[in-house]
């Protein structure tokens, strides 16, 4: 029983080493780069019901404000005014009233134009930039060749000898977008896994294992080169091929919205 | 040395019939030594005299500085105990003084509308733990996906495993952002109000 156990390992362990030694796979590293949504999403409909049942309920168990107290004693004189009217209170009439002071607020409040969460790219359609669906979290894809057909896909690129799997990806992301791209890459380690077969064997090897590694989108542009899209959770499902769409689904956050 | 004490010895002796000459007066001297003087070599600053002082302004200095010691030390002790104030959390006294006109007529709420509101909170708490739920099935799933990666990259090759598992030491400290209710405005010169520091100082 024992000198099976140890004949099992050690014949796992020699076909582990055998297969690597022959390794008939291309190790490819993709970077997964994210937007992150920049506005909170919208409220769904229970959220929006509980929201303004706490509100009413903080209002309930408040005390008044010192503006509040303040309107009241401006009714209390206009009332003692309107029943003493032959004796006017110069200096009472003259002060400005809360109830003044709220419309002053309120008139500065709508002058205040927020930026709309629509932008530009939204209007235009236009999805090459990172500019877009503001509540939404963007994937970057780019044109890709694939033995001869082109792919929208993550950027990707070949390992070569002698570097890690995240300083491949490191070079990859900036020889496919460029220089000018900043992003956050999160760990040392890959999220995620993909396998595929080339049609036909290329040098020896049947196919491709990538490693994917995940960043945060910090700041710059993509080099147009690229012909770089961001996308969506929804836009992905339209435009990656169906088993890479889901290789990456596997390790992104779902949107609930 | 030796040189100059020896010329020393010679002025001494000259000195006596150098005064009885005058002055100003053009001497032609015999004696090549006498114009010149020298000054005793005293090696060092001459002392000073000590200043005498009164023994009762001595022991009054020494007392001030060891009351003025023990002051300090006494008020140290005293803040330790202490506590410094969090302002924010007490009620200003201009509130409490007039809190019973600020108290809003208390709210008689209908039966229905008591119904209403217990059956949302459980509405709500049957959402919250949905939600839960489904993050806490996203995280096992996303490290589930990694785990894999791991797993197939020990397979390719144990080298480049060994160093994806270790720590990106650049992560630490890691801050993060956003998201925020309201887009950025593109170059919006936001307006600085007044800033005025009232924060008090504690301690010493």
């Amino acid at each position: 029983m024992f000198l099976k156990r140890i004949l099992n390992t050690e014949i796992f362990l020699s076909q582990r080493v055998f297969s690597r030694a022959n390794s008939s796979w291309d190790v490819v590293t993709g970077v997964c780069v994210e937007r992150l949504p920049v506005v909170t999403p919208p409220l769904n409909e229970i959220q929006k019901k509980y929201k303004e049942f706490l509100w009413t309920v903080e209002v309930e168990n408040s005390l008044k404000s010192d503006h509040e107290l303040r309107h009241e004693n401006d009714k209390k004189q206009a009332e003692i005014l309107k029943r003493e009217s032959a004796e006017v209170d110069l200096d009472a009439v003259s002060k400005i009233t809360a109830q003044d002071f709220e419309d002053s607020a309120t008139e500065e409040f709508a002058q205040f134009k927020f930026a709309s969460i629509e932008t530009e790219a939204d209007k235009k359609g236009d999805k090459s930039t990172h500019d877009r669906c503001l509540q939404r979290h963007l994937i970057l894809v780019t044109e890709q060749k694939l033995g001869s057909d082109v792919k929208n896909i993550l950027p990707h690129g070949q390992w070569k000898e002698g570097e890690t799997l995240r300083q491949t990806a490191e070079r990859v992301l900036q020889e496919k977008c460029g220089p000018g791209l900043k992003v956050d890459f999160l760990s040392n380690a890959p999220c995620g896994f993909y396998k595929y077969k080339y049609p036909t064997a290329v040098e020896g090897k049947i196919g491709a294992k990538v490693f994917f590694y995940y960043a945060n989108y910090k700041g710059g542009d993509v080099n147009f080169k690229a012909k770089s899209n961001w996308l969506t959770r929804k836009e992905m499902t339209e435009v990656l091929p169906d088993r890479y769409n889901k290789a990456i689904r596997e390790f992104l956050i779902e949107e609930t919205y | 040395m030796l040189h100059l004490s020896f010329l020393k010895q010679f002025t001494r002796l000259a000195i006596g019939s150098a005064k009885v000459q005058p002055l100003n007066s053009k001497n032609i001297c015999t004696t090549a030594v006498l114009p010149f003087k020298i000054s005793d070599q005293l090696w060092a600053e001459p002392m000073k005299k000590k200043k005498k002082m009164d023994p009762a302004i001595v022991k009054a200095r020494e007392e001030r500085r060891r009351k003025k010691i023990e002051k300090q030390i006494r008020r140290l002790e005293k803040n330790a105990k202490q506590l410094k104030p969090i302002d924010e959390l007490e009620p200003p006294l201009h509130v409490l003084d007039n809190l019973n006109t600020r108290k809003r007529i208390p709210v008689v709420l209908s039966p229905a509308e008591v119904e209403a509101r217990a059956l949302l909170n459980k509405e709500w708490c049957r959402y919250k733990r949905q939600e839960y739920m489904a993050n806490v099935a996203q995280v096992d799933r996303i490290m589930r996906a990694q785990k894999r990666a791991l797993d197939q990259l020990y397979e390719v090759s144990e080298d480049l495993y060994n160093e994806a598992i270790m720590p990106d030491l650049q992560l630490i400290p890691y801050s993060i952002v956003g998201p925020y209710a309201t887009p950025p405005i593109k170059n919006y010169d936001s307006p600085d109000g007044e800033y005025i520091d009232v924060s008090k100082k504690w301690g010493n």
